[in-house]
């Protein structure tokens, strides 16, 4: 193998570097539940299109919980979550919960990637230029609110959680 | 990387010669030979970990930027971070304000690089708007409360050069009580770059 032919395998492992998988990037979460929000605000209400070209509103959720997880593909611990994420999903997907990712600043080809590597099922919705994540109270990724079916915030996440662990699921479960 | 595949330079909770525990550790990883730094006491963790100035040309590079502006950025001393409340449930919020962080270096004092900092370097710039929202979004929050349990990942910026040495004190508030800690002699990143291991060739 000459020098030439070591570039890409040389951009690839600066890309593994990039990309923060040599950070040991999230900490154990396997006993971290959700935080309650007593004065239960408002949701705010966004309009966003998935990346099957499908126009989602919060509002068209009303009278369901909604998981709304605010996320990058270049997230290290937004990654680390989103197998549980779609465990959990598995599980209430028939309850009247739906899960709803938010990635932000990313193109279809950027997200549709992430889906090679990472199973979801649950709708990706893209929030392009920011807008929607600058209305809700959010300050880092990943970030997830827990909206019950009235369209107020009940729960709030910042960081990664173990969504699909018991004592998550009977959080979210009991806002039905 | 998980956990299990780094390996700790200096123990974890080395006795100091008071006896009390000393809250910092230093570790290595074994694979990319970055440092990371890592305080845990008073119900707070601290992790920052080296990022080489290619590792950060290289994110930015993908995410937008031009050349000058991921070099720019590349050269000020990037650590990939962690602030978490590690404090038991009935411990309550604790906040953060990274204005308040200082670090000192060579005699001088200084402060982290934030994100309005750059967003105002970035309007300068003319950057693009999907790299600007990359870049906001991929550093550590500027101000944030954290209940327990809560943490954030995100870069931290020290508007250093490669190479540099510094301590870092940093602060937060639990109760209305401000408690701060201290990392002494961290070491950016040098710039050093890849090369090819010549059995490969």
């Amino acid at each position: 193998m000459n020098r030439l032919n070591l570039v890409p395998a040389l951009l690839g492992f600066l890309a593994l570097l990039a990309s923060g998988s040599g950070s040991g990037a999230g900490p154990d979460v396997s006993g971290e539940t959700l935080t309650a929000l007593p004065d239960k605000p408002p949701a705010p209400e966004f309009t966003l299109p998935d990346i099957d070209g499908r126009t989602h509103r919060l509002s068209d959720y009303r009278g369901k919980v909604v998981v709304v997880n605010f996320w990058a593909t270049w997230c290290p611990p937004c990654r680390e979550e989103m197998p549980a994420m779609q465990r959990a999903w598995e599980q209430v997907r028939n309850d009247d919960i739906v899960f709803l990712g938010i990635n932000v600043g990313e193109t279809e080809d950027e997200i549709f990637a992430f889906t090679g590597d990472y199973r979801v099922d649950f709708p990706l919705l893209m929030d392009r230029d920011s807008a929607a994540i600058q209305d809700w109270p959010i300050r880092g990724l990943p970030t997830t609110y827990v909206v019950d079916g009235e369209g107020h915030l009940a729960y709030r996440a910042i960081g990664g959680r173990a969504w699909d662990r018991p004592e998550v699921l009977d959080q979210i479960r009991a806002l039905r | 990387m998980p956990a299990s595949h780094i390996m700790t330079l200096c123990g974890l909770f080395l006795l100091s010669p008071a006896g009390f525990a000393d809250p910092v550790a230093l570790g290595i990883d074994p694979e990319t030979r970055l440092k990371h730094w890592e305080w845990n006491a008073d119900g707070v963790l601290l992790r920052i970990t080296q990022r080489l100035p290619d590792q950060t040309r290289a994110f930015f590079l993908a995410r937008g930027f031009n050349q000058a502006d991921a070099d720019h950025i590349a050269g000020n001393c990037i650590f990939q971070s962690m602030f978490r409340n590690t404090g038991p449930e009935a411990s309550g919020t604790v906040t953060s304000d990274l204005n308040d962080w200082r670090l000192s270096s060579n005699g001088k004092q200084g402060r982290l690089l934030v994100r309005e900092h750059w967003r105002k370097l970035w309007a300068e710039r003319e950057v693009p708007q999907s790299a600007r929202i990359a870049f906001e979004w991929s550093l550590l929050p500027t101000q944030q409360t954290y209940a327990p349990g809560d943490y954030n990942w995100g870069m931290t910026s020290y508007g250093l050069p490669p190479d540099s040495h510094f301590d870092l004190v940093f602060t937060w508030h639990r109760n209305g009580r401000r408690l701060e800690g201290k990392i002494g002699n961290i070491q950016c990143a040098p710039d050093i770059h890849p090369e090819p291991n010549p059995a490969n060739e």
